[in-house]
């Protein structure tokens, strides 16, 4: 049936979302995974690997509205050093916005490398809140949407999937700030010394 | 202020320092974000990584024009730009507001600005395309007023650098 090798281009990955994220799609899907990290120094070495699988799930998180350059360092390994049989790509993305939208064009910057480069595009999960939908009575649509696009990638399908917390955006501001209040608060800091203007002190 | 700030080095006319700040990005020792969130959370307005990223990020906060120049790469930035505008979000706060109907972070003292992003290299129109609303979606976030992407090949930059400085009215 073939083998999907998970990539984590999180640049805080032992302790990052997409760490999860990918955790629960290796539960979901019915096809041999390999998940490994994306760190600097292993770019041949996931090249590599990348040559004994029929399919790549790029997991990471939305920086700077588009890939976060540890994904993109790696990319670019990929472009110079290619398994002999490209595997087809999908992308498990997430952002901290409530909107999944704000993901595409970190999407198209992902099919535009494939397309420069030969790699057939497979799938797509877009999330969106996804700094906190896991830890919300939310958690399940995230579920149910990685096992969506484990069955697509176990088919061949390409499909484009997305989701969020179905909450309103004002009721989202409220609960983000509840949740940046306690991030703050785990490290002694105050919710007035989150919100100064200073950059730098100045 | 006007800053320019470029991802290879640029050979331009002499400027007022007092009035435009110059980065030559790829002289500079700046290591990727780490997603800490340290900036937001720990020390905030301050990353917690102390390299060169840091006396950087005060000038796109202080400036009023900005002249980007990046090689793009599959419709993104190339890594030596993109290393720097991710290590930039110590300019914003952790909390969410609602911008054009979207969520977006709130920014500290950003000054709202003018801002060109000059993108080079072998761009192809699909790429043009998607690095355009990238752009577009950073305006949101980087508090651009007023934006244009322009394109090049990498053997001209210096001389839309220069075009483009002539155009403003203190350099």
């Amino acid at each position: 049936m073939g083998k999907i090798l998970i990539l984590n281009g999180s640049p805080r990955e032992p302790r990052s979302n997409s760490k999860q994220y990918a955790a629960l799609f290796a539960k979901a899907s019915r096809m041999d995974t390999e998940y490994r990290a994306i760190t600097k120094t292993n770019h041949l070495e996931l090249c590599r690997a990348a040559a004994d699988c029929d399919q790549l799930l790029l997991v990471f998180p939305l920086y700077a509205d588009s890939p976060p350059v540890t994904l993109l360092h790696f990319l670019r390994a990929l472009a110079e050093h290619p398994p002999a049989e490209k595997p087809r790509v999908s992308v498990l993305i997430n952002c901290g916005f409530l909107e999944p939208e704000q993901n595409d064009v970190a999407v198209e910057i992902i099919q535009a490398f494939c397309q420069a480069n030969g790699y057939p595009f497979g799938s797509v999960l877009e999330i969106g809140g996804g700094e906190a939908i896991l830890n919300t009575p939310f958690a399940f649509l995230v579920r149910r949407k990685i096992g969506k696009l484990a069955a697509a990638m176990a088919t061949g399908r390409s499909r484009r999937l997305k989701v969020t917390m179905p909450i309103t955006k004002k009721m989202y501001l409220g609960a983000s700030t509840t949740y940046w209040e306690n991030y703050g608060k785990r490290n002694g800091i105050t919710r007035a010394q989150m919100e100064t203007m200073e950059i730098e002190g100045r | 202020m006007n800053l320019i700030m470029s991802d290879r080095h640029l050979e331009l006319p002499p400027a007022d320092p007092d009035v435009t700040k110059w980065v030559d990005l790829s002289q500079m020792k700046i290591t990727n974000c780490v997603g800490c969130f340290g900036c937001w959370t720990k020390t905030p307005g301050k990353c917690v990584i102390r390299d060169d990223a840091v006396k950087i990020y005060p000038l796109m906060a202080a400036s009023d024009r900005v002249l980007y120049v990046t090689r793009v790469v599959y419709g993104c930035y190339d890594t030596v730009m993109k290393t720097m505008l991710e290590r930039a979000i110590p300019v914003q706060k952790a909390f969410i507001r609602l911008l054009h109907g979207e969520s977006h972070h709130y920014q500290r003292r950003v000054v709202p600005k003018r801002a060109v992003v000059l993108g080079y290299g072998e761009v192809s129109c699909r790429e043009r395309e998607i690095f355009r609303r990238l752009v577009e979606r950073n305006a949101s976030n980087m508090n651009f007023q007023d934006v244009r992407v322009e394109f090049g090949p990498e053997d001209g930059v210096e001389q839309a650098v220069r075009d483009e400085v002539l155009t403003w009215e203190r350099y």
